[in-house]
Parts: C-alpha cells; structure tokens; sequence
C-alpha cells in the first residue's frame, strides 16, 4: 500500500525542477476533476477512458483509494452560464457533485468496481450543501498565487492538504481564456464540449511535462465525460443561491460587489472557496450575487426618526432660571431702599446674568464652541437690553433737559427705569427654548422625510416663521403680565421687536450663521446709541440739529419708537435672513465630531 | 534622501496602528532622513503621546483628523464659484454609474471609467489648490453649495443606481463624511518647506495618509509610495453599516460614500509610483480597484526572528503529542471547531493533548468567548486521572503566556509538536510565521493570508470543518520525520521570507528605486528668488546613478570611464545597505537593472524565498523527497507567480 502510494503521489524529485513544478499545477487542478467526483458516478468510466490510460487510472482508483486531487477545476466562467435568472448550469451539476470525497476513504475503497452506480449516486447526494461550501477547494485556479493542493489520503489517515504556491503557471493560460469562450447563457453541451477541449489540452501540455504522474491525469480524462452527463442535476444545483441565502442580509444590504466582496471574506469565503462556485475569485462570485441579489423596487423611506433628545429635558427647567431670578431682583428691588437696593441691583443684574448663561449652556439654543458669540456680539445683546430697562428713560429725560442724577429704581426717580419688558424678555428665555426645541425637532423629522433640498427647504420655512410667530405671542403675554403686575406701561411694539431680533440672532448662531446677527445687533446697538448721542449733543449751543429727527420721532409716536423701529429693522432683516439659511439642509447637519 | 512618511492614525502616536512597523523602518534606515507628517484619529490618541523618535526623523508634523476647525474663512465670490464648480464635478465623478449598470465603485477601469478618473483627480487636485490659496475648505466642504452639488449629481442621469435614492440626511451625511476625508486639503503641509522638501513620500496605509502623498505630487512632483497591510477600501465596506454615532447607514449614503473611497483609491493607485500591499490578499484588492499590476510588489510585513532564535529546529523541548494553538481567544479564531476537532484527534491518538496559549481580547465578547470554550471543553473532555493517587487532568489546557507552564512566546511555540490555526478570519497570521520561525509544523484553515504565509511547510484545511482539522493533526502527530521535515522547511521559509530585515531591505530598494526612476525636479533659486540655471546639472536625472553610487566609487570603475558626475562625493543618503539590512549583492551590474520600471529588484530577498518556498512545498508534496533536494530544485524554479522578471537575473 504505501508503495503504491508512493507511485501515486510522490514525482520524480530529479533535476527537472522546474518543468516538474509546472506540470504539478494541471496535475492537481486535473485530478481536481477526476478522480473524486464523477468517474464512476455515472458508469460510464470505462466506456469514455482511453485506451491508454484505463490501466493507469484503474491502478490509481484502486480499492486503496490512494492519492487524490480535489475540486473543480475551473470548467467555464459562472456567471456566464448562470446568469441572474437561471441558476442551472452545466456548472452546476459539476459543482453538486464537487465536495463528493468527504466521507472517508473507506467507501473510496469501493471505487474500483464502478459498476455500482447506485452507490456511489447514494454516496454523493448524502453530501449536503453545507459541506459543499465548507469544504474548500482544492485546484484553485487564481492566476495570483496559483496554488494547487493535492490531497493525500492513505486507509489509515485522511484528506491532508498540502498547499503550494506559485506553481500551474499551465493552466493559467486557458482559465483566463475561458471566460471568453463561452460568452453568456448557451447551450449547455456547447459550452460543456469546450471546456473539455481546454481541459484536454491541459492534459496534454501536463502529461507532456511529467509523464510519471499520468495516473492522476487519467483520472481527468475519466472524469470529464461524466462530469458532461447533462442528465445529473442533483440537489443543491445553485450553490450560489445557497450561498445567497446564507449569506442574505449581506446581500441585501450591499451597495455594490465589492461590499459583498468583503463580506464574503470576512466570513472566511476565499478564492478556493469561490472555485466551488465555479467562479474565478471572490470578486466574480460577489458581482454573480450582486446581480442576482432580488431588490425591492426601492427601499421605503425610513420612517426612524432621529434620535430624540428628550433623556435632557434638563434645559428645559433650565430655561426658566433667567425669569425666575429676574423676577426675584424685581421683587428685592421693589422691597428695598437705599444702599440694600444698589446692592441688590449689583448682584441681581450679576445673578440673572449668570442665570442666562447657564440657560444657554445646554438645550436648543445652545451654540457649539466655533459658533460661539464674539464679545462684541455679546456685548450689543446686553446693550440693547440695558437701553430697554434705561434707555427710554433716559431718551426722554434728556429731551427734556434732564436727567438731574443716577437712577434710583424707586418712584421719585430722576430717570424712570422700564422694568417690565426686561423681565418680560428674561421670562421669554423659557419660551424661545422651546419653540426653538420645536422648531429643531420638526425640522430634523422633516429632513429625514424630504427627498429633495427645494422640498425641504419649503416645508421648514413655515415652521421658522410659527416659531417664531408664537414666540412674539408669548412674549407678548408675558410682557402684559408683567406690565399689570409691576404697574407699568407695556411697550409692546419695542419689547416684541427687541425679542426677535434676540431670538433670530440666537437661532442663526448656533446653526452656524454668526455674521449675520453679529451684523444685526452691532448695527441696532449703533443706532440707539447714536439716538441717545443725537439727544444730548442737540443740547449744545447752536447745534440743535443732530437732535431733531430723534425729536420729531419721539413726539410722532411716544419715546418707544425709537427701539422698536431699529429692532424691528433689524429683525426683519434677520428674519429674512434665517428664511433662506435656516431653511437649509446643511443648517440642520448633525456634526457628530465638530461643530 | 528626505522621506516624508504619513501616516494616519499610527506612528509616531504611541497607540497608533502599525507603529512598530514603522518604527523598525525608520530605525533600520539610519542613512535616510524622515520627516513624519501624521494625522491623528482622536483626542486620546493626541494625549497618549508619541513613542521615542530616533534621530534620523529631523521633523514630525501633526495634524488633527478627528476635528476640523471651521475658519470661517469667507470665501469671496470666484472662489466659492472655483469651489462649486470643482465640487460638482467631484460629485458627478463620484456618482458615476459605469455603463453596465452595476456600480463598481472604481472598478477594472475601461475608457469611460478612465475619463471618469481623470474628472475625479481634477476636481480633487481643484479643490486643493483652491484650498491653498484661499484658506481651509471645511465650511465649503459642509456648506449648502457642497450639499446641493451632491443632490445634483445624484439625480443626474446616468448617476449610480443606488444612490438615486438619495434623500436629504443622506447628502448630508455624505457630505460630512466627505469633508471629513478631505481634510489634509486644508492643511499648510504642502509649501516647499513642507511636503515639497522632500525626496519621496511614503504612505503607511491608503486613504486619507495618501491625500497628503496626492497632493504634495500634485504641486510639488514628489513620487509617493503606498504601502497598505490592509486596503482601506474594504475596511470601509467592513465598517461602512454604522456612522460613528452607531447608527446604521442607509444604503444610498453607502453607496456614494463606497464610491468616494473607491474613486480616491483609484486615484491614490494611479498616481503613486510603487504601491506594496502586504499580502496577496491586499494585492488582488489593489488590482481590483485599478492598481496596475507594474506598479505592486508585495513586500511581507516583517517580523522580529531573533526571539525566536534560540529555539532553532530542534524538537527537544516538544512533547510529540502535544498540539499548541497560540493567538488572542476570540470568536473569530474558532476555538470551536478546534475542540471538536481534537475529539476526533482524541478518538484516534488517546495520548493526544491540547494547550490552548493567550488571552482573551479586549472586551466583553472575549472574555464570554474563553468561558464559552472552557465550558465546552470541560463537556468535551472530562477530567482524567492516570491513577487512583493522581491528580484529575483535562487533555485540554486553556494557559496565558506569563503563567507557570508558559513563561514566554517561544516556550509556548517549542512546548508542542504541532502547531493549530482554527481562524475563520485572519488577516496576516502572525502566530502561524511564530510558530515558523519555531521550526513548528503546522495545521491551519484557509482564510486570509494563511495559504500565502505556510507555502507548502504545513498542512492546510477548509476553515469550519472539524474533521478536516482532526485529520490533518492526526496526520502529523503520527509522522515525526514529516514534523521535522515540515517544521525544517517552515523555518527556512520564515526566515527567508518574513523578518525585519527582509522588509527594511526591500522598502530600502524601493526607496533608491523610485528615487532614481522619479526624481523630484526643482528649481534651484537663488537668494534673490531668481531661478538659478543649470544650478542642478542635467546628470542628476540619469536614472540609475543614485542607486549605490558610493559603492561605485569605491569600486572606482564608474569613475575612470568618466560617467561618474562632478559632485565631489556621492550623497550621503545613498551611502551604504540599510543598517540593519541583509547587504544587497554586491554585484554593481544588478543596480542598473533594477532602475529599469519593468524590473523589480525590489523584493529581491522575497522573491528569491518565494521560489524557494514553492519548491519547499513541493517536497512535501512529493511525499518522500527531502528538503535538500527541493532547495536544488528552487535554483531552477522560477515559476512563482510573484517573482519580478527581474529575480530571472540571479
């Protein structure tokens, strides 16, 4: 037996290394074919074997079941014979009949007497499809590495698999032809009847060059014309479909060939692998799949809403804190007198400005770092509150020759202070949060839904202007309330213009747009600065003239106008602004790394 | 010479990928200066710092992948034409369809798919320069127009068929993803004090370390080298269902997404000089998205052999019964299958033991993995007592190295006489070339690299398949001779094919190669700016004279015919063989040679161990032949299919 063996297996190690290694590579891919699979699989070994070779090949088959190459040698391109619609190719009956040598020797041994077709038919449909895909194959035809593995299998051990590189330089050649040869679906027995005549030339180039391994070779021959029965189309005549299958959501899920590429590798899939499937590489296999892969007509649109922030309502409470203090500086100062009361004001103009920052920290209207508000910004926001809680005061005072001193909050004030519309705008932070909130969070479900920019941008324009539409009616209401409250006039045309523009400026930022309300407010802060300016400058000598618009302004419509045109200017234009910015896509990109 | 090495995520961070390799790299080419130009991948690598440079890298440049500032640069209105217009045709290149209908993202490129390419390098090195001269791109990059341009090739006719599709957060998040890997545009790396000072570029992996390479070839003509152990394209297919916030991808973003990584891989594959994967495996990826195969050589990562060194062939410490798997225990290693396998070997060898050596990987799913196994192989194999007296003992061993019976890697190697790959995925198997350089035969899966790596010195099996495995271990653990016949051949091939040395040698080639193939050209100016005529003599750009031209003087026969240039001494950089190198032949007629493109000297030492492992395989095919007869017959082997036509000359 293990002389036999070595008559099998073993080459002539002399000198001719070279053409020796050459031929070992058709030797292995031959074998591949022959002398597993088919041979007496569908009885017609000894009719179809040459003369020449039947001993051979009868000495090599013999019950020792002695060396074996396994695998399909590439008969033909797969994809050509099984295109997307018709799986069921000469490929595939060659291929169900591929992994047959898994059981062990011990029924091998039988081989000799062919005869017994029923066998060996019984011995190759236990095979099931699954050892098809794990078994890997031997004879691999890549051009790359051109390794062939030659299976040894003695009575005692088993299939052992010995893998060598760089070799089969023979059967490159025809392999890369033979895609070319058999141009898409077509008769079966045309394409099958070239493949032989490559696989013969093969043979021959491979007997010519290591005539002490013809045994394998005839193993070849025998093979063939079993392997062309067109009658055999057993079970598992798709493997690819199964492959399919197993591998489902890869396919659905993939995008293009080389994503299922990829899959299939990292499932362990390798070219080997894909020779079973009669396809060149892990490429073709994937791009077959790909092809084939059963696509809904288009994938519904996602209905998955973005992931919703609500675990932080935290901001929302947060909101609240700036009219929460402000109201209890309101209070202290109505409570106090004298010194406590400058105390009071010092700490609370402190205090709920601080509280405005932490609203601010967190939630919708929170602007990321790169956004974040210059000082000069922040600084024409605080001015153009403090012009609201002094500036009025002061306008008319000064147009009527004032102010004697400092304001003193109280009621013999030399300078009225307007304190209701600025606690009217610290209560509003809670509302502007959360129709910002709002607006944010319709927006982003609007993005998710729209097909197309234009689309998108059309829809959320009416969301910005209801935000802030209800924004202004909030702020409104507030202002009233405070206004019966602390016993004071309600300018509501200065105060809901000042709200805007602070809520459009707010908004724009922390999308990304800080120019623009930068712009806004430095301008708006100008303008009522120089109206104060105008004021006291008409007072000069002789130079009365500066002072008259702001005059003839403040005795058309009350000194409230002032600021609510500038703000309301301002905020238009803002307004405007946002219509075509915040309608954007890019405006409601989640950054997940940057701003 | 001056080599710019990018990276990407790696060297020099001290948690970087593939540092080592690096390291040895730049340690082992003494004679070169580097300068590191590196892009980090999160805060934490930037805190973790950078491991000890040597002194031969005269500079390192950093820059953050992971955040991009918006500079707010306000572009005027020709450049945010310039911008549109380049970025269209960015877009359009990228949503390309090819004719047939299926998208193969930058595929075998046919002449439309050429054009296509052409189109997309254009609009890259566009908005490159569009980012030198006006200031960063990363507001344009996010802005509306780069949305909107997206939207518009999308829907263009001809646009790739799965991303018609596309919806708006799709643009969007293509859009970022985009501007993301387009940040090394906007870095000032690209002045001729920077990227343009240099001789050659060497990118340590594709993707967004070869933008740099791109670029700096782009305005400056510097040729750019790529190495890639694993093809960044296919990790992004791996990676490509979840954004980083852990949320699935839809298919449209997907596919243009894999379109634009498969277009800049194209494009990084054209324009690099010598582009060398690791394996074969990243080889044929390399092909496939359009490398040409004139430009790729395989050079094998590099290990360190001298630990193992000591060890030599001898099988004295094995215990001849012993099968060792060694590697990081974790489900793609399918220790599984490897105990129900060694049932089987059980069932036919009783004496036969398992040591299953190394710890879990990081994480939960390890550490379940390692409870998942012992489990099973305490059911597989019950423990076992040899007498009344002795002590239970479970054929099967679960160590780490550190631990009492394993006090390091070689012990764990050397302790048994057969060594196990179980993997379902494996990239390069760095236990099995381990277990190589032992002088270990070896039973192993065909998955990844593995068939590359083992040649013909070991035993090779179907991966998932128990029994396959039982048999091949079965096989050797009754043939002795075979083991050290298999074990002989698998050192030989390991130290021939994967040290460190090995590798510096053939990246050191590749450098004087390339050097002399694709020289830089500048212009020499003067202190006053001028450009300086014939301030670089014509000769400089004879290819071939800077390869080893300090060995030609010495040997002084260049230098009598007259061809050796006036340069008073040969450059510095091109003194001498790597420092740590194998010494190349010291043939000077090889050099000339190997400056011609056709002709790779490069991996000189890897493909003359490869015709020389092939044929090792070959003795073992052959069953009986010995080791020394298949050495002879590798002289006259050359059949290896990754032998350069060059190694015929040998």
């Amino acid at each position: 037996m293990n002389a036999r063996r070595g008559a099998d297996v073993e080459r002539p190690s002399a000198p001719g290394g070279a053409g020796e290694s050459e031929a070992a590579g058709p030797a292995g891919a031959a074998g591949a074919v022959g002398a597993v699979e088919e041979p007496g699989g569908r009885g017609e070994f000894e009719g179809r074997a040459e003369p020449g070779e039947v001993g051979e090949h009868r000495e090599a088959a013999e019950p020792a079941g002695p060396a074996e190459v396994v695998g399909p040698s590439e008969l033909a391109g797969p994809s050509e014979l099984a295109g997307p619609g018709e799986a069921v190719g000469p490929a595939g009956s060659a291929e169900a009949s591929g992994p047959a040598d898994r059981d062990g020797c011990g029924e091998r041994g039988e081989r000799g007497e062919f005869e017994n077709l029923e066998d060996i038919q019984s011995l190759e449909d236990a095979q099931s499809l699954e050892d098809a895909q794990n078994f890997d194959d031997i004879g691999n035809s890549d051009a790359e590495v051109g390794e062939t593995r030659v299976v040894d299998v003695r009575p005692g051990e088993t299939r052992v698999v010995d893998v060598r590189l760089g070799e089969s330089r023979v059967e490159d050649a025809p392999l890369a032809g033979a895609p070319a040869a058999v141009p898409g679906p077509r008769d079966a027995h045309a394409a099958e009847r070239e493949t032989r005549a490559w696989e013969q030339d093969v043979l021959a180039g491979a007997r010519n060059a290591v005539p002490g391994s013809s045994h394998l070779l005839s193993g070849i021959e025998d093979a063939t014309p079993a392997g062309s029965g067109s009658s055999a189309r057993r079970g598992g005549a798709d493997p690819v479909k199964a492959l399919m299958e197993r591998h489902r959501e890869l396919c659905e899920r993939a995008v293009d060939p080389l994503e299922i590429a990829a899959g299939l590798e990292a499932h362990g899939v390798t070219d080997r692998t894909a020779t079973r499937f009669r396809h060149r590489d892990v490429f073709s296999l994937a791009e077959e799949m790909y092809a084939r892969v059963p696509r809904a007509a288009e994938t519904e649109p996602r209905t998955e809403t973005p992931g919703s922030s609500g675990t932080r309502a935290d901001w929302a409470l947060l909101a609240l804190l700036p009219g929460a203090l402000c109201a209890a500086v309101v209070a202290g100062l109505r409570l106090t007198e004298g010194r406590p009361r400058l105390a009071v004001t010092v700490v609370g103009v402190f205090a709920v400005s601080l509280g405005l920052r932490a609203a601010l920290r967190r939630g919708p209207l929170h602007a990321t770092r790169a956004w974040y508000p210059t000082a000069a910004t922040r600084a024409w926001t605080y001015w153009l509150v403090a012009y609201a809680l002094l500036g009025e005061g002061l306008l008319v005072t000064g147009i009527d020759g004032g102010p004697e001193g400092l304001p003193t909050g109280g009621s013999g004030s030399p300078w009225p202070i307007a304190l209701a519309p600025v606690l009217a705008l610290a209560l509003a932070c809670a509302p502007a949060a959360w129709f910002a909130q709002l607006f944010a969070v319709r927006a982003r479900h609007r993005l998710a839904a729209s097909r197309g920019l234009e689309e998108f941008a059309s829809s959320v324009r009416p969301l910005l202007l209801g935000a802030v539409g209800l924004f202004l009616c909030a702020l409104a209401g507030l202002l009233a309330l405070c206004a019966a409250v602390l016993d004071e006039p309600a300018p509501y045309a200065a105060t809901c213009a000042l709200g805007a523009l602070l809520l459009l400026a707010r908004l724009l930022t922390v999308h990304g747009y800080t120019h623009a309300p930068a712009i806004a407010l430095a301008v708006a802060g100008t303008a009522e600065t120089a109206a104060l300016v105008s004021v006291f400058a008409g007072r000069v000598p002789g130079f009365s003239a500066p002072a008259v618009p702001v005059r003839t302004l403040t005795d058309a419509w009350g000194p409230g106008a002032l600021p609510a045109l500038v703000c309301g200017a301002a905020a238009l234009l803002l307004l405007a602004h946002a219509a075509r910015t915040l309608t954007r896509a890019s405006a409601h990109a989640t950054h997940g790394d940057t701003p | 010479m001056r080599i710019g090495l990018l990276t990407e995520g790696g060297y020099p961070y001290v948690s970087g990928e593939a540092r080592l390799w690096c390291d040895r790299l730049v340690r082992g080419l003494g004679q070169h200066a580097f300068d590191i130009y590196a892009l980090s991948r999160s805060e934490q690598q930037e805190d973790e710092g950078w491991v000890q440079l040597p002194p031969q890298v005269s500079r390192v440049r950093t820059a953050p992948l992971w955040t991009a500032e918006d500079d707010g640069a306000a572009h005027g209105r020709r450049a945010r034409r310039r911008f549109a217009e380049h970025y269209g045709d960015l877009a359009r290149a990228v949503c390309a369809g090819d004719s047939a209908g299926s998208a193969t993202a930058g595929g075998i490129p046919g002449d439309t798919s050429e054009e296509v390419a052409d189109r997309f390098g254009s609009a890259l090195y566009g908005l490159a320069e569009l980012a030198r001269e006006e200031g960063g791109l990363v507001g344009a990059l996010r802005s509306e127009t780069a949305v909107r341009a997206l939207e518009r090739a999308c829907r263009a006719p001809g646009a790739l068929r799965a991303a018609r599709g596309a919806r708006v957060p799709d643009l969007l998040s293509v859009a970022s993803q985009v501007e993301r890997t387009l940040r090394p545009l906007s870095l000032d790396w690209y002045e001729d004090d920077g990227l343009g000072s240099v001789d050659l570029c060497h990118a340590t992996s594709g993707g967004p370390a070869a933008l740099p390479g791109l670029l700096a070839r782009h305005f400056s003509g510097v040729p750019l080298l790529v190495t890639e152990y694993g093809v960044q394209l296919r990790a992004h297919y791996l990676g490509a269902h979840e954004d980083p916030e852990g949320r699935t991808t839809p298919a449209p973003a997907r596919a243009l997404l894999a379109a634009f990584h498969g277009r800049l891989a194209a494009e990084t594959y054209r324009q690099a000089a010598v582009v060398t994967p690791g394996n074969t495996h990243a080889r044929r990826w390399q092909e496939r998205c359009g490398a040409d195969r004139a430009k790729i050589r395989t050079v094998y990562p590099g290990m360190e052999a001298s630990r193992f060194a000591h060890v030599g062939e001898g099988a004295e410490h094995a215990d001849p019964d012993t099968l060792v798997w060694v590697g990081r225990i974790e489900p793609a290693k399918d220790l599984v299958s490897l105990l129900h396998a060694f049932a089987e070997v059980r069932a036919e060898e009783p004496k036969a033991r398992l040591r299953i050596v190394g710890a879990p990987a990081d994480g939960p799913e390890g550490e379940t993995y390692l409870a998942h196994c012992r489990a099973l192989a305490a059911r597989l194999f019950p423990d076992e007592t040899e007498g009344v007296h002795a002590v239970g003992d479970n054929p099967v061993s679960f160590e780490a190295i550190g631990g009492p019976e394993v006090s390091t890697l070689p012990e764990a190697y050397t302790a048994g006489a057969v060594v196990v790959l179980s993997s379902v995925v494996e990239g390069f198997p760095i236990s099995l070339i381990e277990a190589m350089f032992c002088g270990r035969p070896t039973v192993s899966t065909d998955v990844g690299a593995v068939v590359e790596v083992i040649g013909g010195t070991g035993l090779v099996v179907p991966p998932r398949d128990p029994r396959a495995l039982a048999e091949a271990c079965v096989a050797l653990l009754r043939d002795p001779e075979r083991r050290a016949r298999l074990g002989a051949a698998a050192r030989a091939r390991a130290l021939e094919l994967f040290t460190v040395e090995q590798n510096i040698t053939a990246f050191h080639s590749i450098y004087l190669d390339i050097v002399s193939r694709c020289p830089v050209q500048r212009v020499v100016v003067d202190d006053a700016g001028e450009p300086l005529p014939f301030a670089v003599p014509a000769e400089a750009h004879v290819p071939g004279r800077w390869a080893e031209s300090g060995r030609w003087a010495e040997s002084g026969r260049w230098a009598e015919s007259g061809t050796r240039l006036g340069a008073g001494r040969p450059p510095g950089w091109a003194a001498g063989p790597p420092v740590r190198g194998v010494p190349l032949d010291p043939d000077p007629y090889d050099m000339p040679a190997a400056s011609d493109p056709g002709v790779a000297a490069v991996a000189a030492g890897a493909a003359g161990a490869g015709a020389g492992a092939g044929a090792l395989g070959e003795s073992d095919v052959s069953g009986v032949s010995g080791v020394e007869d298949a050495m002879a017959s590798a002289a006259s082997d050359v059949s290896d299919a990754r032998v350069p036509a060059g190694e015929g000359a040998r």
